[in-house]
């Protein structure tokens, strides 16, 4: 049965975002207080304004549809008194008649999932919620838009196989809406008795080995030598026994079932219901089948819960069911080209898609109508295009969260990220069909910081399992308990090819830990440590409370690196025996190991001395009597070896148990505050990246509006000597032009008089020079005077380039001054004065 | 360090080994306990002997396991007995006077010799020290570059010193080096750099190719040989090598002189060669026939041992842990109830060694059921061969055919050409004729019998060695189960008679 909580849906149904909180603060206590009924709500107004013009009046072809349509019907009733009416020109939510075919608009959503039927069914059972028909025996007098429907959430069984209709005909599918008559589970959405479809059992493949080939000398089996007779009789005990039992819980069975069954319907095969049915042939659809919205879930044709169709339709045609439904829906065909079972309302070229190509020559001598309207095609359709935001899409039920009750299961079903606890799925079961005692409780969790993925709790033994996804820093993977007190019953299962120790699994007991391992290059994969009772140790200064080790057991793989009998398949310490024994694996050929036996000698005390080695201290069993015994020093060396094992593993056992504790602990932390993680690709929730977009985008925004400042203003000089006035008179603008030109005017005059005063400093020089030389230039050295040349020709090429730049100056100016003139012109604070 | 004072040349003696052993081995209550028991020179691992004023190595032989040994800081002359010691992984003669390199030849374990500081002007007598890893020849007299060259073949060699030999003063000693050995990572103490190695590659670029190319050639032709080996050892196996060709047909006429002198006809070598090739084919299809079946019973007989065996010791080791439950009842106080237990515990002993028995005693059956199967199965495959190995009649038939027409022709031309005494060259004649014909079928019999007797020895052979492993795995598991069994009663007789007391 559906339950929808007691929301108080906002009277417009455009949900704003800022509206999306309160509705989240209210969410804890709707979980608590659903009521069961289906919306008993009044329908939310349409806001007639918003509406499109399409919505609102008929174009010209759709008058002419509708009329086609009064001219069906009046034909129909004529023909068929019987018969109900049929929907063909229900009013749309603008209370306009539109034909049931062009409401149906083909649309593919930008959404993988609802690339293919089952998606698209099961989100359309999710999205929406239902409204019964009221009476549930009469058609519904309104059909509304899937755009309003989606719009709401909400909407008869009519409006839900419309939007699906429309999702599988933009998917590709043959799609087509069925209206006809259902079962009153069905056509109420009530699957109190049906088991829950988390619940069934996943149907296991079972591939059998292929039994090995009976080899050439394969050896015979040993000869049974036990009577066959006897056996036989025993096996037939068994088999009564056996059919005894199973007659017993058939009965049972039956017995339940019968107490369970509903009260016989009154309305039986009148309840009107509409369903959505795929015609194989396209997408690979293999056979014909029905799918209902409201549960999404598929049908054959011939399920006995659909008791007679009236119709079908698609946004092409309608045809009507001319078969006889006395007895369901079990021996319908469905070849809607076939005449003399289905009647149409258009004839045209869209029939040939769907029927036999010798019908279609056939509908000319139909109707006189029909005749000048051969060629007549369904309007298109006046709905706009469906959309579907990704915010809704993720919301996914209305108001982010359904309710389903199942036969003994309760299922609830939550948008990601609308709990503070990631929870997505809740599966609640009970032990009797009221719903009061519940059994197990499985939950299933997203985008949760700690990774965990499943729980489930049994009432009865209180004991929680985990599942955890891959990620956390410990690698647990599975943990099973009943309280989070270390030192009590657990399992844990850990991702061991992440783990350094590769560790698979720990199992404590009180009193026992056994640890399993993988792939370790020591070859360990087994420890099981036995504890005594907790008594109180004393460790760096501190007292603790610990559990002495009795016995602790490892096992190891064969290290093909070494001998079989040097090889240590298992070794025991019994520390409260002062005891090690040491179990070699099997050579390749034998079937009994070969083991030794170590006690322990008493380590120094105060009085006494360490005790001595003596071979007394070992014993042992060599399969092969002719080997070499082991000597002495090779005992004594295997043994100062194992006792510093053995405080190793002992220091490995507290090891694991610290981390137990540690884990325990994080687990509480993490289970009483819990975030949700979320994905930097997600930019409406991660807050972060949401940031760091925006900052971007103010980078890129500052960095335009510096390059624009850049941009020099000429006029600031000038202007800011005119007192910045906000509007420029056109005197002032002359002014200020005038002022512009004379100060570049200046400026190039400057240039042209330092170059000049350039080159009359370096000619000054070079002559003062030139006459120095000529005084001495008896008395100099050859250096000096070659020094003199140097400086002479180096000064008459300065001299030379400075000419140049004074000439190239000259000729640039005026064209340099002209084209600062032009500019001002052009300047868009002084253009409107220069026009 | 008194050792260096006394001047005088030793040799190794017992004496020296006995006390360097108790030098080094073990420490404390392990070395008393070593003392106590004596010391054995097969299981001494490590063995150091420098600054002894060694000359000559001596007594060595008894360490076969000996895995280092240290001979540095002496004055060796020659490196000799070290013949036993197989399993050295590391040597070190470094100091020493040795000229020559020598004697190592059987310790192909070696990674890491060491002859620094010695006077070896040669590098050689080294190639079947193939794990080499780590390799000292510094402060040597090695004069000639071309002697890194022979280092080319250690294929694990990643260190090597030379310091210190003349070598080293040429200029281009250490591009030299780097260039003719790619896989050395260390030179004379220091790790070799990429700048090195790629000065020394494009310097040797070409040198190095040649003789890259030269090794690839000769590493191919061994190969080619190898695999031309392993075909021939097939077709022995098949017992038909040398049939698919003329090799047959050539030999007879080989070991022939009067067949060369007489024409041969044509078609005879082409038919004679079908034949042989028809054999050898037969032979191939039937030798992958016949390791079929062995395969076969092979893997059967394997599965049906490890499934008994696997059965075996889980019952043993059920028996096992029960037993040791009895054995750690050993503190317990009430007498009547230990001796219940020990003699339940007996009574279940012998039954186990009665189970395990019986299961061993199944399994020799079945194996034995089997094993005539097979028998009779392989020998009727030989039979089937041996039969078609007749064809080698139709050889003969063939070879006869020939001599028939060889002699009518050499008859018809004799009496063209000589028209008159035509009786006496007759004879000789058909003497030569026939005794080319003897040979020929002598040949063809002689392999044929060889064939024969080959496949027959292989047969009676692996059934006999497959009857031998039955043999002895029986034995070896009965006395294991005994050995076992009058073990537990021992321990179990020991502590009732412990009890008693």
């Amino acid at each position: 049965m559906e339950v929808l909580p007691e929301v108080d849906c906002e009277e417009d149904v455009t949900i704003t975002d800022d509206e999306e909180d309160d509705e989240e603060s209210s969410l804890s206590n709707i979980r608590i207080t659903h009521t069961v009924t289906h919306i008993a709500k009044p329908r939310p107004q349409v806001a007639l304004s918003k509406c499109p013009s399409s919505y609102k009046e008929n174009s010209s072809q759709e008058k002419l549809m509708a009329a086609m349509a009064e001219n069906f019907r009046q034909q129909y009733a004529l023909l068929y008194p019987d018969r109900k009416a049929l929907l063909l020109c229900p009013v749309n939510e603008c209370s306009v008649q539109k034909f049931v075919s062009t409401t149906l608009r083909s649309t593919l959503l930008p959404y993988p999932e609802l690339y293919d039927w089952e998606g698209c069914a099961s989100f359309v059972a999710d999205y929406l919620s239902l409204e019964l028909l009221d009476p549930p025996f009469e058609l519904p007098k309104q059909l509304s838009s899937p755009t309003w429907v989606l719009q709401t959430q909400r909407g008869t069984c009519f409006d839900f196989s419309i939007v699906l209709c429309s999702l599988l005909l933009g998917a590709g599918y043959n799609a087509y809406c069925v209206s006809g008559y259902a079962t009153k589970e069905m056509c109420l959405l009530d699957q109190s008795r049906q088991e829950c479809p988390l619940l069934q059992p996943q149907i296991q493949d079972k591939t059998e080995e292929p039994k090995k080939p009976m080899k050439k000398y394969s050896v015979k089996p040993p000869r049974d030598l036990h009577s066959n007779f006897e056996r036989r009789q025993e096996e037939k005990q068994q088999a009564e026994a056996e059919a005894a039992t199973l007659k017993k819980q058939l009965d049972a069975e039956r017995l339940q079932k019968e107490r369970e069954r509903p009260p016989p319907d009154p309305l039986r095969g009148l309840r009107v219901h509409c369903w959505v049915l795929l015609l194989s042939g396209n997408r690979e659809i293999p056979e014909n089948f029905f799918i209902d919205p409201l549960t999404g879930k598929s049908y054959s044709t011939t399920d006995e819960n659909f008791l007679g169709i009236e119709s079908v339709w698609n946004h092409q045609n309608y045809w009507v069911n001319k078969q006889d439904c006395t007895f369901g829906c079990n021996e319908m065909t469905f070849d809607l080209g076939d005449l003399s079972k289905w009647e149409y309302v258009l004839c045209g070229q869209s029939l040939s898609i769907i029927s036999d190509p010798k019908t279609l020559e056939e509908p000319e001598d139909e109707e006189e109508e029909m005749d000048e309207l051969k060629v007549f095609e369904m309007p298109p359709s006046w709905v706009t295009t469906i959309d579907i935001s990704p915010a809704d899409m993720e919301m996914r039920y209305p108001g982010g969260m359904k309710v389903i009750e199942y036969r003994k299961a309760k299922l609830e079903k939550f948008a990601p990220y609308l709990l503070k606890d990631g929870l997505v799925t809740k599966l609640t079961t009970y032990k009797d069909l009221d719903c009061t005692k519940a059994s197990t409780i499985k939950e299933w969790f997203k985008h949760r910081s700690d990774h965990l993925d499943e729980r489930e709790l049994h009432t009865d033994s209180n004991v929680t399992t985990e599942h955890f996804r891959p990620g956390r820093s410990d690698a647990l993977k599975y943990h099973r308990y009943v309280t989070l007190v270390p030192e009590t019953e657990r399992q844990m299962d850990f991702y061991s090819h992440i783990r350094t120790d590769g560790l698979a699994r720990r199992i404590e007991k009180p009193f026992e830990m056994t640890e399993t391992f993988e792939n370790r290059t020591d070859f360990l994969f087994y420890r099981n440590a036995v504890y005594g009772k907790q008594i109180k140790v004393i460790r760096a200064g501190e007292a603790l409370e610990q559990r002495p080790l009795q016995r602790v057991e490892e096992r190891f793989h064969r290290d093909h690196s070494k001998p079989a009998s040097k090889d240590v398949a298992e070794r025991i310490f019994v520390v409260s025996d002062r005891r090690i024994q040491v179990t070699f694996h099997l050579e390749d050929d034998r079937i009994i190991p070969a083991w030794l036996n170590f006690i322990k000698p008493k380590e120094a005390a105060d009085s006494q001395k360490a005790q001595a080695f003596t071979p007394q201290m070992v014993s042992g069993f060599q399969v092969d009597p002719s080997t070499k015994p082991y000597t002495n020093l090779q005992l004594y060396e295997m043994l100062v070896e194992l006792m510093r094992e053995e405080e190793n593993v002992e220091l490995h056992i507290r090891d694991s148990e610290k981390e137990v504790r540690s884990i325990l602990s994080s687990r509480e932390k993490e289970d009483s505050n819990t975030d949700l993680l979320i994905s930097i690709y997600n930019p409406t929730r991660n807050e972060m990246a949401r940031l760091h977009m925006e900052e971007k985008e103010r980078m890129a925004k500052e960095k335009k509006q510096r390059q624009k400042e850049k941009e020099l203003d000429l006029l600031a000089p000038s202007q800011v000597r005119l007192g910045l006035p906000e509007v420029l008179t056109s005197q002032d603008a002359l002014q200020l032009k005038t002022d512009c030109l004379n100060e570049f005017k200046q400026q190039l005059f400057n240039k042209a008089s330092l170059i000049q005063s350039r080159i009359e400093k370096e000619t000054e020089e070079l002559q003062k020079k030139q006459l120095w030389y000529q005084k001495n230039y008896l008395t100099m050295s050859n250096e000096d005077e070659d020094d003199y040349l140097a400086y002479c020709s180096d000064a008459m090429f300065r001299i030379h380039v400075l000419k140049m730049r004074l000439i190239r100056h000259k000729e640039r100016a005026p064209q340099k001054y002209l084209a600062l003139e032009e500019k001002l012109k052009r300047h868009p604070r002084l253009a409107s004065h220069f026009l | 360090m008194k050792d260096l004072t006394n001047d005088e040349p030793k040799v190794i003696d017992e004496e020296m080994l006995k006390q360097a052993i108790e030098e080094q081995g073990p420490q404390g209550q392990a070395g008393d306990i070593s003392k106590k028991e004596g010391i054995q020179y097969e299981d001494v691992l490590q063995l150091r002997l420098d600054y002894r004023n060694i000359l000559k190595i001596f007594h060595l032989w008894h360490f076969t396991s000996l895995t280092k040994l240290q001979l540095d800081n002496n004055v060796i002359e020659r490196i000799e007995g070290l013949e036993n010691l197989t399993n050295l992984v590391w040597l070190d003669l470094s100091f020493n006077n040795i000229q020559v390199i020598e004697g190592l030849e059987a310790l192909v374990k070696l990674q890491d010799l060491s002859l620094f500081n010695n006077r070896i002007s040669v590098i050689e007598n080294l190639d079947t020290l193939q794990n080499l890893h780590i390799l000292s020849f510094g402060n040597n007299a090695i004069a000639q570059l071309e002697n890194v060259l022979y280092l080319r073949k250690f294929k694990h060699l990643r260190t090597l010193n030379l310091a210190g030999n003349l070598i080293c003063e040429e200029e281009s000693y250490k591009t030299f080096v780097t260039a003719y050995l790619p896989d050395l990572v260390y030179l004379d103490y220091r790790l070799l750099d990429e700048q090195t190695r790629e000065t020394a590659n494009t310097k040797y670029k070409y040198a190095v190719e040649a003789m890259q190319q030269n090794e690839l050639q000769e590493q191919q032709a061994m190969e080619a040989q190898k695999i031309s080996n392993e075909e021939l050892q097939l077709h022995k196996d098949a017992f038909v090598e040398f049939l698919n060709g003329p090799q047959l047909f050539d030999s007879m006429f080989d070991e022939d002189p009067d067949g060369e002198k007489l024409a041969l006809l044509p078609g005879m070598e082409s038919k004679m060669e079908a034949l042989c090739v028809q054999i050898f084919d037969a032979g191939l299809t039937q030798h992958a026939q016949r390791t079929a079946e062995v395969e076969s019973f092979f893997t059967c007989s394997h599965e049906a041992v490890a499934d008994n065996r696997q059965k075996a010791a889980q019952i043993a080791a059920d028996f096992e842990s029960s037993r040791r439950q009895v054995m750690e009842m050993q503190q317990i106080t009430d007498v009547e109830l230990l001796e219940d237990n020990i003699s339940f515990c007996q009574e279940q002993a012998s039954q186990l060694s009665e189970t395990l028995m019986s299961l061993e005693l199944q399994l020799v059956d079945q194996l034995e059921d089997i094993f005539k199967d097979f028998e009779r199965n392989i020998s009727d495959m030989v039979g089937g061969f041996i039969e078609y190995v007749h064809t080698f009649a139709q050889c003969r038939d063939l070879e006869n055919q020939h001599h028939e027409q060889q002699l009518e022709i050499a008859l018809a031309t004799l009496e063209k050409v000589v028209k008159n005494d035509i009786d006496c060259y007759k004879d000789t004649v058909t003497n030569a004729v026939s005794a080319s014909h003897d040979t020929h079928l002598l040949k063809i019999d002689n392999r044929e019998d060889e064939l024969l007797t080959r496949i027959n020895s292989w047969m009676s052979g692996l059934l006999k060695s497959i009857h031998d492993e039955e043999v002895k795995r029986n034995r070896k598991r009965v006395s294991e189960i005994r050995n076992y069994v009058s073990y537990v009663k021992d321990e179990l007789e020991d502590m009732r008679m412990s009890e008693h007391h």
